[in-house]
Order: structure tokens, then C-alpha cells, then sequence
């Protein structure tokens, strides 16, 4: 069962008598889903000696969109990067506990990052295209996974990725322009296209839309609705709404600080987007939500 | 605790407070209405049908905020929940004046004719039972109280039932036309008063939806369908 960690147990659990608004007798968990293809289980991620998120769990469903929200400082982004060892780069870095991808845990020794990030991908909150062409920004992708086909297959296969960002009708003309010459939108779809590319399993999306106007942002939102067809998706937003419209489970993060001041994100809870949103558990993520915090 | 979001919450709590001052008009029509048939008053049933136009502006008026205040700051928890407590609130007291307009207009339909004592004695009780409710339904409002407002369907109970029975007692009215047109209409009257009865009745649940969190009809304990029974 994905739910039966300490810490998803802990942050299921209220006494509803703390509460002045009290939390619904019959929210305590969430539906299990189907099937987790990632699994945080009881994490902490230190930078040095500082622990930055302590005692995570929370499992990502199969074709579900999960939210990760809370205030700046939460760790929410930190944990996003934990999925696909982008920590790694941060030489102080150091994740303990275990990030399940299937039946691996993906920092065990004998586990080749390149190939966890092939396998979870990621996009961006500024979208940052290749100073190459629309093509090679997205056949670039299987080319570093050792793509041996021949030219005629890579095209189909930069069509159909560009085709799945919903980016092929504006480019399919203009395939050798350079990335740059895409309107901002354009570029985060374009990003989203390579990243799709390898065929990953997982897409983290961090942030994906804050660099975006609007109508740029409702269109990848529509793009992650169809995406998750294929995909697994999980994005850091800061946008509340946004979390709303687009996912099935949020994730509530905050943080916790000490007598000497140390910073330290934590989960708050986890449950199904319209719970959280509508009446969530936990007093703190009802806090966040009304815009009752300091 | 900082809240942010200070001035939605100002806005919410004055729409709230209009609210409340209608709910209190409401119990103060629903006597001028029992009055005004019970005791052919009909300064109290022109007064009735004046005060209701208050509380169509009213509505209108907390309506239209309503509405900047979902589209202007999209609520979300508890916000949204009480949110939906006050749009249902709202129609919910339009309808109750309407009621006691209903009761208003047989008033003057049955001007001079003679009335059945039993029957104006069976309405008054149901009057003040109803009232007993929307005082009750305010308080319960006012200090966030899932609990008292647990107790209405157990406080509605007696008005469904003395609506149930009031056919009886028109049947033993006996033949006088006079007699038997003003119970007949005391039927309708009746029959306001146990609609008022269920309208405060649905305003306590969703009290207890903006408190609990779970949206359920009450059952005559009060419980909701999906509320776990005590031990």
C-alpha cells in the first residue's frame, strides 16, 4: 500500500478539536491510487549539514497530475528535484529515506542518473530552448539517449513529440528557424516536446507557466491534461489556482522553524486536489488556502 | 496570525451580517403574517408584504456581490464553503419571505369571514415553533455551532406534524361556508409555515457543511447521511 508511511499517516491524521473550522469526519485518506510509479518514502534532502525538507512520503500516481504547493522556503522544488537527482548537481547535496521509481530506488548506488532523467523529465520555469533549431532542440533529446535510427525515423520521431506539445501546426514549417525565434509560449512548448522526446515515464514540471501571460499558461495547462494520458506528471506551482485546475492530488508543503532559526520544509498533507482545496485536513494547508498565514 | 486576505474576509462578514439582519426580519414577518390571518390584521399583512420587498432588494443586492466576490478572488477552504453557505442562505430567506407573503395574501382573501379557534390556535403554536427555529438557526449561525444546529429537524418535527393534521380540524369545521373557506385557506397558510420550517432547517445544514466540511441533508437527529454515529 503507497499510503501507509509514518509521515503520509501523520499528516492524515488531526484531532478535530483543535480546530475552530473542524476538519471532515471521512477525509482521512485519499483513494489509493491505482498505481504509484513514484514513490517518496520517509525522505530528508540536506545541503551540508542543513536539512532543507525532513520526513516526506507521498506517493505519484500513474497518469495523475500531482500538485506540490506551499509557501516560498517549503522544499516543495527541492523535493521535485529529488525525483530525477537533479540535487546531484549541488555538490552538498545528500537525500536520505528513498524515491521509489517502480521497484527501484533511484539513489541507490548502481543507478546511472542520465538514465533516472531519461526516464523523469523535466521543464522548467524559464523556458530555455537550445541556441539550435526547432528540430535539433527536440531530436537533440534522442540523440544523447543513443537514438541509432535512421533520419527518416527521427523525423517521425520530432514530429509526434512536437505533435504531444501541441506545438507541431505552428512549426511544422519552420523546423530549421531557431528555437529563439518562438514566442515565449511557444518555447515552453517547445521545451516540453523535448523533454518528452526520450519517452519518459514521468514529467516534473517546476513551475512551467510563471514566465508565461496568460492565454500562453491556460494552453500548457490544456497540454498537461492531455499529457497525462501518456505521462505521469508532477509540477511545483505557485499558483494556487492553477494546482486547481489542473491536478487530481496536491501536495501541501510548509515549513518548520527551530529555536535557532533553521528553516526546515515539511509535508503537511496530501490528498485528493478537491479536498485540499475545498476542505482540506489539516488547519495550516486551510490557513495557506484563505490566506491566513505569517 | 496575519490575514492576508483582510478585505475578502471584511466582505464576507458584511455579507453575512445582511444576511443575519434578513433572517431576523424573517422571524418578525412570520409573526405579523400569523397574526394577520389569526386575527384578520391586515395593517400586519400590508406591513408583511412591504418588508418581503426589502428582502427582494436584499437578495439582489447580496446576490450581485456575491458574485464580484467569486469571480474577484476565487475563495478556496473554508472561504469557498462559506461561500456556498451564504448563495444558498440567500435564496433560501428570499423564499421564506415569500412564505409569509403567501400567509399575508390569504389574510386578505379571508377578510370577514368568521375564523375556527382551534385552527388559529394550531397556527399560532406553529408560528412560534417556526420562529423558535430561525432564532435558533441565528445563534447557531452566530457562534459556529454544528451542534445546535443539529437540533432543527428535531425542532421541525412538531410543524410537519400539527401540517400533517390540520385537514382534521378543517373537516370538524362543519358546514358554514364562511367558516369553511377560511380553514381550507388556513390549510395553505399551514402549509407556508412547514415550508418555512424545512428552509431553516437547510440553512443549518449548510452550517454544518461550512464547519464540517461534509455536504449531508440532516436525517430527524440531526445527523447527516454520511456522519459517523457516536460511539
Amino acid at each position: 500500500m503507497p499510503f501507509d508511511t509514518d509521515q503520509t499517516e501523520k499528516a492524515m491524521t488531526r484531532d478535530p478539536e483543535e480546530y475552530a473550522i473542524r476538519s471532515p469526519a471521512e477525509s482521512t485518506s485519499p483513494p489509493p491510487p491505482a498505481e504509484a510509479v513514484m514513490r517518496i518514502e520517509d525522505m530528508d534532502v540536506f545541503y551540508g549539514d542543513f536539512r532543507a525538507v525532513k520526513e516526506v512520503s507521498i506517493p505519484f500516481a500513474k497518469n495523475e497530475i500531482t500538485a506540490l504547493i506551499g509557501p516560498s522556503g517549503c522544499g516543495k522544488s527541492t523535493v521535485l528535484r529529488s525525483l530525477n537527482r537533479m540535487n546531484d548537481l549541488i555538490p552538498t547535496a545528500r537525500v536520505e529515506g528513498k524515491v521509489m521509481f517502480h521497484d527501484e530506488n533511484i539513489y541507490q548506488r548502481h543507478v546511472d542518473p542520465v538514465e533516472v532523467r531519461r526516464r523523469v523529465g523535466m521543464v522548467f520555469q524559464k523556458p530555455n530552448p537550445f541556441p539550435k533549431s526547432i528540430y535539433e532542440n527536440v531530436a537533440w533529446g534522442a540523440r544523447i539517449n543513443g537514438f541509432k535510427g535512421k533520419r527518416g525515423e527521427l523525423d517521425d520521431l520530432v514530429e509526434h513529440a512536437l505533435t504531444q506539445a501541441a506545438l507541431w501546426e505552428e512549426v511544422k514549417d519552420k523546423l530549421t528557424e531557431s528555437g529563439y525565434s518562438l514566442s515565449g509560449g511557444q518555447q515552453q512548448r517547445l521545451c516540453i516536446a523535448r523533454a518528452v522526446a526520450p519517452s519518459p515515464e514521468v514529467l516534473l514540471m517546476d513551475e512551467p507557466c510563471s514566465a508565461l501571460d496568460p492565454i500562453a499558461t491556460l494552453r500548457i495547462e490544456e497540454l498537461m491534461m492531455t499529457l497525462k494520458k501518456e505521462f505521469t506528471i508532477i509540477i511545483v506551482t505557485h499558483n494556487m489556482q492553477q494546482a486547481g485546475r489542473v491536478s487530481d492530488r496536491t501536495a501541501f508543503f510548509s515549513v518548520d522553524v527551530d529555536d535557532r532559526g533553521q528553516r526546515t520544509g515539511k509535508l503537511v498533507e496530501f490528498d485528493d486536489t478537491d479536498r485540499i482545496f475545498t476542505a482540506p485536513g489539516e488547519k495550516e494547508t486551510e490557513d495557506y488556502i484563505t490566506g491566513r498565514f505569517g | 496570525m496575519a490575514d492576508t486576505r483582510f478585505r475578502f474576509h471584511d466582505e464576507l462578514e458584511t455579507l453575512e451580517q445582511k444576511l443575519l439582519s434578513v433572517a431576523d426580519q424573517a422571524e418578525q414577518m412570520v409573526e405579523m403574517a400569523v397574526d394577520a390571518y389569526t386575527e384578520g390584521d391586515l395593517e400586519a399583512a400590508d406591513r408583511v408584504i412591504e418588508l418581503d420587498s426589502v428582502i427582494d432588494q436584499t437578495y439582489l443586492d447580496v446576490h450581485n456581490a456575491w458574485l464580484h466576490l467569486m469571480a474577484r478572488q476565487q475563495p478556496m477552504g473554508s472561504d469557498l464553503r462559506r461561500m456556498s453557505m451564504l448563495l444558498h442562505m440567500n435564496t433560501t430567506l428570499e423564499r421564506m419571505g415569500d412564505q409569509t407573503v403567501n400567509i399575508a395574501k390569504m389574510a386578505h382573501a379571508t377578510t370577514g369571514l368568521p375564523r375556527v379557534d382551534k385552527i388559529a390556535e394550531e397556527l399560532r403554536e406553529m408560528g412560534d415553533l417556526v420562529r423558535a427555529m430561525v432564532r435558533t438557526g441565528i445563534e447557531a449561525l452566530v457562534r459556529r455551532d454544528a451542534d445546535e444546529a443539529r437540533l432543527l429537524p428535531a425542532m421541525d418535527e412538531p410543524v410537519d406534524r400539527l401540517n400533517r393534521d390540520m385537514y382534521q380540524e378543517v373537516v370538524k369545521a362543519g358546514s358554514d361556508p364562511g367558516r369553511l373557506e377560511w380553514a381550507i385557506k388556513a390549510m395553505m397558510v399551514s402549509r407556508a409555515l412547514e415550508r418555512v420550517g424545512d428552509q431553516v432547517v437547510d440553512i443549518g445544514e449548510q452550517l454544518a457543511f461550512l464547519l464540517t466540511g461534509e455536504m449531508a441533508e440532516f436525517d430527524e437527529s440531526g445527523l447527516g447521511r454520511s456522519d459517523v454515529q457516536p460511539g
